[in-house]
């Protein structure tokens, strides 16, 4: 069910199993697996996934039943549906962050985090089918769309997860630069679990190098991170809702720290 | 075996079975939810972290007892539920493929172990804070506070651990082996740690402070976090 983790749970044989080859004699020893065991060998896999929550248990439970249904004619369903769950998602999450500065906040951030996650998705996709051709992989642009719908989805389905303690933290703290710091915690690990189901998924595409891939997940890292400063901001209180100066995330991360510690050093002369 | 020991009513002597760690039997609770033994945890919890947060609190007033009779199981609960969704997710995530509820019970569970041990302390800790030098902003007695805090960080850590322990025996049987079993429960402790820091944090003071009014909260308590705190003091330091 967990084979695609890379490390799946260890499952010892079970007793039956052992009496039945015991009871063969001089049975030939099984031939050697070379690579992947193949997508849909396990009927499991092969049952249809109807809804959203179907496709969400099966991302967390059964990915390679999810992997498998991403090759299946009629993807584009399933596709559609996951795109709408990160959509939901992000909006919940958005709504979290939001509640730092509260006001219009509550819906400034959801639609900016949901807009920023599926804008740097649109400006990856290119070059993520890219670096798939160039690493040999059989993947059709399908499923590449879908692989990168599945990474977007687990991401966003672990950010609810880390939503309350967000929450426990907006309501509990004034530094914007700790609020900061604390969602790109959540964002970078929620990322780590997105891009190891998409790397999981290139296993069973044939690819024959994964440093395409490797190099595309820093792309898509850094492309995520400016979009947070290109539409800045998103957990502060938003006036004009988009920046008027353009800047690097690295520049406009230690400009936010400093004003932070200004304020602290201030707060303690009071 | 598993299917009788999961039919079975739950009962008060099932905690004896909790702190022993019969793990086959554990495994079989947590794998058939059963709403009266939930809510039996969850009675625990209350009472054996209620009883020892009133002993932690009799020190400075009988007022701050009842808060912190309050507080103590408040931010364990508020944790369990708070991370319940995050530990369901990270479980299979991370190799031990079980379900929302079998997580969530399996860390109730160890809570409970947590709290029956913390309220196994409390009538020591009663007698301790009894015969300790009186908590008043006149007289102040640092080797008898330093003595108190001292003993609570030891009793709160030797409950904790054993309750995880507990878990990791638990999740070892669920997850057939050793590797995903601490892999999942250091991922469940590094969350539970993080909120359950700040939760704390934020529903000070326990001990009470000699000089300070007995309150439910603090008016700062939602005025910065424990880990700005902290990281702010290590800078003044350096």
């Amino acid at each position: 069910m967990n084979e695609n983790n890379p490390i799946p749970p260890q499952i010892p044989p079970s007793d039956s199993t052992q009496n039945f080859t015991a009871n063969i004699p001089n049975s030939p020893p099984p031939p050697p697996r070379s690579g992947p065991r193949p997508l849909g060998d396990d009927p499991a896999e092969r049952i249809a996934i109807p809804h959203t929550f179907a496709a969400i248990e099966a991302l967390l439970r059964q990915p390679r039943r999810l992997l498998f249904q991403l090759r299946q004619p009629g993807a584009g369903k399933l596709i559609v549906s996951m795109l709408f769950t990160v959509l939901i998602c992000s909006a919940i999450y958005g709504v979290v962050a939001g509640t730092f500065s509260g006001g219009t906040q509550l819906w400034i951030a959801p639609v900016k985090i949901a807009a920023g996650l599926f804008i740097s998705a649109a400006i990856c996709l290119p070059s993520l089918y890219i670096f798939t051709c160039l690493s040999g992989s059989q993947a059709r642009l399908i499923e590449v769309v879908g692989l990168l719908a599945g990474l977007l989805m687990l991401m966003t389905i672990l950010l609810i997860g880390f939503a309350p303690v967000a929450w426990i933290f907006s309501q509990s703290t004034q530094s914007l630069a700790w609020m900061g710091t604390l969602h790109l915690i959540f964002w970078f690990v929620a990322t780590l679990f997105g891009v190891r189901f998409m790397k999981s998924g290139f296993n069973y595409a044939d690819a024959k190098s994964h440093a395409g891939l490797n190099t595309w997940i820093i792309i898509f890292l850094l492309v995520a991170l400016q979009m947070t400063t290109a539409l800045r901001p998103i957990i502060g209180k938003a006036d004009p809702v988009l920046p008027t100066e353009k800047q690097f995330f690295l520049s406009h991360w230690i400009e936010c720290i400093s004003i932070s510690n200004d304020k602290a050093k201030t707060n303690a002369r009071d | 075996m598993q299917a009788s020991a999961a039919k079975l009513k739950p009962c008060p002597s099932e905690i004896a079975t909790l702190l022993r760690g019969e793990t086959k039997a554990i495994s079989a609770w947590s794998e058939n939810w059963n709403a009266l033994r939930f809510a039996w945890h969850v009675i625990i919890i209350i009472l054996g972290a209620g009883s020892y947060g009133a002993a932690m609190g009799w020190w400075r007033d009988p007022q701050q007892s009842f808060y912190v009779a309050l507080k103590f199981p408040l931010i364990i609960l508020l944790t369990t539920f708070g991370n319940a969704l995050l530990n369901a997710m990270l479980a299979p995530l991370l190799g031990l493929n079980i379900p929302f509820r079998q997580s969530f019970s399996a860390v109730v569970m160890s809570n409970t172990v947590t709290a029956t041990i913390l309220g196994a302390f409390s009538p020591l800790i009663f007698f301790m804070v009894w015969n300790a030098p009186e908590m008043s902003a006149k007289v102040v007695s640092y080797t008898a506070y330093n003595f108190i805090l001292l003993t609570h960080v030891a009793v709160i850590a030797l409950a904790g651990t054993m309750g995880n322990l507990r878990l990791l025996q638990l999740l070892t049987q669920l997850a057939h082996g050793p590797a995903i079993a601490r892999r999942v429960l250091c991922a469940w402790l590094a969350g539970n740690l993080f909120l359950g820091s700040q939760l704390s944090w934020i529903l000070r003071p326990f001990i009470g402070a000699p000089s300070l009014p007995v309150q439910f909260l603090r008016p700062d308590s939602f005025h910065g976090n424990f880990y700005e705190t902290v990281f702010n003091t290590v800078r003044h330091l350096f």
